[in-house]
């Protein structure tokens, strides 16, 4: 139970923190650890259950389905953001039940499909909200090289 | 305003009006033709898969101040956005109709100015979600008699429907009330929901047949081999009455059924998914035929195994096969017949020779005689390399042809690899000590965690040339042909789940747990994520008949981001590349006119792929102008009230479909 004394500081802290994190929203990319491996996890169980019978165990993708992994991937969404991939997951897809998938289950996959394209996990999850997805972008090269 | 079979009915004294007099509900303006007006009235413009016209305005000259005349967006039809549009619209005397979003809706836009004039729409419920074929399509198809117009084509769910052109109504003496289930009158019976049938090529239109392939699921570890037989059948345009049926995989007693050393009755697919060619004169009609089932596991279908992988010419009336010529015996590669052969009358060695040329996933375009089947110039048989999985069987010698010349890459030798640097190349070569290598027709090996991990495979199971086409010029004999250059690796494993297929070894190119060593891992055919192979990526080669010999070649597409502004490759001057992907080419009098596949950033910072003009006597790029997506149909032309345009399919990534006309700017 909170004490009576620290719900201001609390309310104010509610309050600030969407403040603060429109401050820190700066222009971040897939280098900058967007993604959690807890979270690849997951997203490797739903790829199984839904992407994997067209796109294939190792995302190479099939006749009807593209390849998620590697350079022709990367060069289609180069210069997107993330939450364009994720809009696109999330309403087409699977083929045979667009929109069927949850923005968390769709976040997990995303995750696990720029793990699988050499982007580097870090601590937090991928945000399943395509506000913030909007803030990173999926540039092939590492920043600052 | 929809005018919906449902809301006609609701309306019993105007349906009757509709059906007696149906300008009463018609969208389409009476239009005149004006002179030079031209129509395209196929999906590749002509029976003979041509995609050419005979059109001038557009030239070397002006091709770079085209300018976007009318964009028609897909986004609000179907369910939900579609983003893969396969089609290539037609145009008669004025009008534009083509399928469209992901419900395959059709439409029909003003030519001049895109606007939409009916939608027709059929909602499939559950059989439209269970099909092997989803999306917008490859188009519709177009029949007249001279008075009486339709158009045919093929819905998700596998029907064939007729159109009234000018109200998008179903016209009721066709089929059952407009629709034949082609689910039904199959030679088999299936279940109409589940059935693994389906299409998203569009129907031939032959004289008064209606010619109509199947396609199944595609994939490397199919459900079962027993799947649906992918018969073709031909339908009388006018009725819908099933005329004739072709049987891809024979039966006792019929003709190829003795190329079956384990006999067909459990075998199915060989499906005929792509484009048709038909000679109205001969009366033949060109069937591509692809694996009989799945994929590439070849174990339960030991012999050469006709018809899969066969161009097979068949009576357009009475569906007899007049003769075949199979180009893969036994296939293990995926290498389906993926689009239309093209038919030229050319000179050969002294003589006008009816010519039919096949262009493939394997890198080969095969030279026949359109009405013998016999190959122009030599295709002997050729020892192959015997593979070694457990329980497969294997064609000891695969039909080569002498020329022309193979156009793409085919089997992954060191030449192939990258080599931008001596960095990359060294790694590329201790990625391939991973597999087994070898030419063309060299087999998927088995998946040995502690020895090599299968075979690298070149052109990959989606090719080479895929389901777009070609282009031909039928004044020059010359052959244009799109081709994309993407290693792959097969693999084999024991199947340890029967409930995912009934195969005992099925085919892998990749695992969720992929093992490592150095730098790379299973399945992974990149190098510090560049490609594996060397560029070109994707190319197009003009083929001159005439001697079966390559005129040009050319990298066809901008080079991708990843490439171009890759670390390892800072300060180097790289040629353009190409860019891989599925894509065909359109011909005119001057040009060979095709989109890049894929999008890359322009120097003023736009994302975007260009479409391309090529001279096609040299190949040297004439122009290019800014599409905001790649090519995802092939692009057609025509004259319009003295205007030229042309009309593309473009979308992908997060772009979606849309159908974009250019035009030069008025005078």
């Amino acid at each position: 139970m909170t004490h009576p004394s620290l719900r201001p500081l609390l309310a104010v802290a509610l309050v600030a923190l969407p403040a603060v994190a429109l401050s820190q929203a700066a222009p971040r990319s897939v280098w900058g650890g967007v993604y959690s491996a807890a979270q690849v996890q997951r997203g490797a169980a739903v790829y199984a259950a839904s992407c994997a019978s067209c796109h294939g165990d190792a995302l190479g993708g099939n006749d009807q389905a593209p390849a998620l992994a590697g350079s022709g991937f990367l060069a289609n969404w180069n210069g997107q953001t993330a939450a364009a991939l994720f809009t696109r997951i999330k309403t087409t897809m699977p083929l045979d039940n667009p929109n069927s998938l949850g923005a968390a289950k769709v976040a997990d996959v995303e995750a696990m499909i720029l793990s699988k394209n050499g982007f580097p996990a870090g601590t937090a999850d991928l945000p399943s909200d395509p506000g913030a997805l909007g803030a990173i972008a999926i540039t092939q090269d590492r920043p600052g090289s | 305003m929809r005018f919906t079979r449902r809301a006609l009915l609701a309306l019993p004294p105007l349906t009757l009006l509709a059906l007696r007099a149906p300008f009463a509900a018609a969208q389409v303006s009476p239009r005149q033709r004006a002179p030079g007006d031209t129509d395209w009235r196929h999906y590749a413009n002509d029976l003979a898969s041509t995609r050419y016209a005979a059109l001038d305005q557009i030239d070397a000259t002006n091709f770079d101040s085209l300018e976007v005349a009318w964009r028609f967006r897909t986004d609000s039809l179907g369910a939900r956005p579609d983003y893969q549009l396969e089609a290539t619209p037609l145009v008669v005397n004025g009008v534009i109709y083509s399928t469209a979003g992901s419900r395959r809706d059709v439409v029909a836009l003003d030519a001049a100015t895109g606007e939409l004039l009916w939608i027709h729409r059929e909602d499939e419920g559950e059989r439209a979600r269970k099909a092997p074929r989803q999306l917008s399509g490859r188009g519709v198809s177009y029949w007249t008699d001279g008075t009486e117009e339709r158009l045919l084509y093929v819905t998700i769910g596998y029907r064939l429907i007729a159109l009234d052109p000018r109200t998008g109504q179903r016209i009721p003496g066709f089929g059952s009330d407009g629709a034949v289930d082609l689910k039904t009158e199959f030679d088999q019976e299936i279940d109409l929901i589940e059935g693994d049938v389906g299409l998203n090529s569009t129907p031939l239109v032959a004289k008064d047949t209606v010619v109509v392939g199947a396609a199944h699921t595609a994939g490397n570890v199919p459900k079962t081999r027993d799947n649906v037989r992918g018969y073709v059948r031909g339908y009388d345009a006018r009725t819908g009455r099933r005329k004739w049926i072709f049987h891809t995989i024979p039966r006792p007693g019929e003709f190829g059924y003795d190329t079956w050393l384990d006999g067909t009755a459990t075998i199915g697919n060989a499906g005929m998914w792509c484009q048709i060619s038909a000679d109205p004169a001969l009366n033949l009609a060109y069937l591509g035929i692809e694996l009989p089932t799945g994929d590439v596991g070849g174990q339960y279908r030991r012999g050469p195994g006709l018809f899969g992988e066969s161009i097979v010419a068949v009576d357009l009336d009475s569906g007899e096969r007049k003769w075949h010529y199979q180009l893969v015996h036994h296939g293990l590669w995926d290498y389906d017949i993926p689009c239309a052969a093209m038919l030229l009358d050319v000179p050969v060695g002294g003589r006008t020779r009816q010519l039919l040329a096949q262009p493939t996933k394997q890198g080969f375009l095969y030279v026949l005689d359109r009405a013998t089947g016999k190959p122009i110039w030599p295709i002997p048989e050729r020892k192959v390399p015997k593979g070694d999985v457990p329980g497969e069987w294997y064609a000891p010698t695969q039909p080569i042809p002498s020329r022309p010349a193979a156009y793409d890459v085919q089997g992954v030798s060191d030449d192939d690899l990258i080599d931008f640097t001596s960095e990359l190349r060294a790694k590329a070569l201790a990625l391939a000590k991973n597999y087994r290598r070898g030419p063309l027709f060299t087999p998927a090996s088995m998946f040995e965690r502690e020895g090599t991990w299968g075979t690298l495979t070149a052109p990959n199971l989606t090719g080479g040339t895929n389901w777009p086409g070609g282009g031909a010029d039928p004044e020059t004999g010359v052959v244009y042909v799109y081709s994309k250059t993407v290693a792959d690796v097969m693999s084999e494993l024991p199947n340890d789940d029967p409930k995912r297929s009934d195969f005992a070894v099925i085919n892998v190119r990749g695992m969720p747990d992929a093992p490592r060593r150095g730098d790379h891992t299973y399945g992974a055919l990149t190098v510090e994520g560049l490609p594996l192979l060397k560029p070109p990526y994707g190319r197009i080669t003009a083929i001159d008949l005439r001697r079966g010999a390559h005129l040009w070649q050319v990298a066809h597409g901008e080079t991708p981001d990843t490439v171009r502004n890759h670390p390892k490759l800072k300060g180097m001057t790289i040629p353009k590349t190409g860019r891989s992907g599925n894509v065909g080419p359109l011909v005119t009098k001057t040009l060979v006119i095709c989109g890049e596949p894929g999008v890359f950033t322009l120097p003023d910072g736009r994302r975007g792929a260009m479409l391309c003009a090529y001279d096609k006597a040299s190949g040297e790029q004439k122009g290019a102008v800014y599409m905001p997506a790649g090519q995802t149909g092939a692009p057609m032309t025509y004259m319009l009230d003295q205007r030229q345009y042309i009309v593309i399919a473009i979308g992908g990534g997060a772009y979606s479909s849309e159908l974009v006309a250019f035009r030069l700017p008025a005078a």
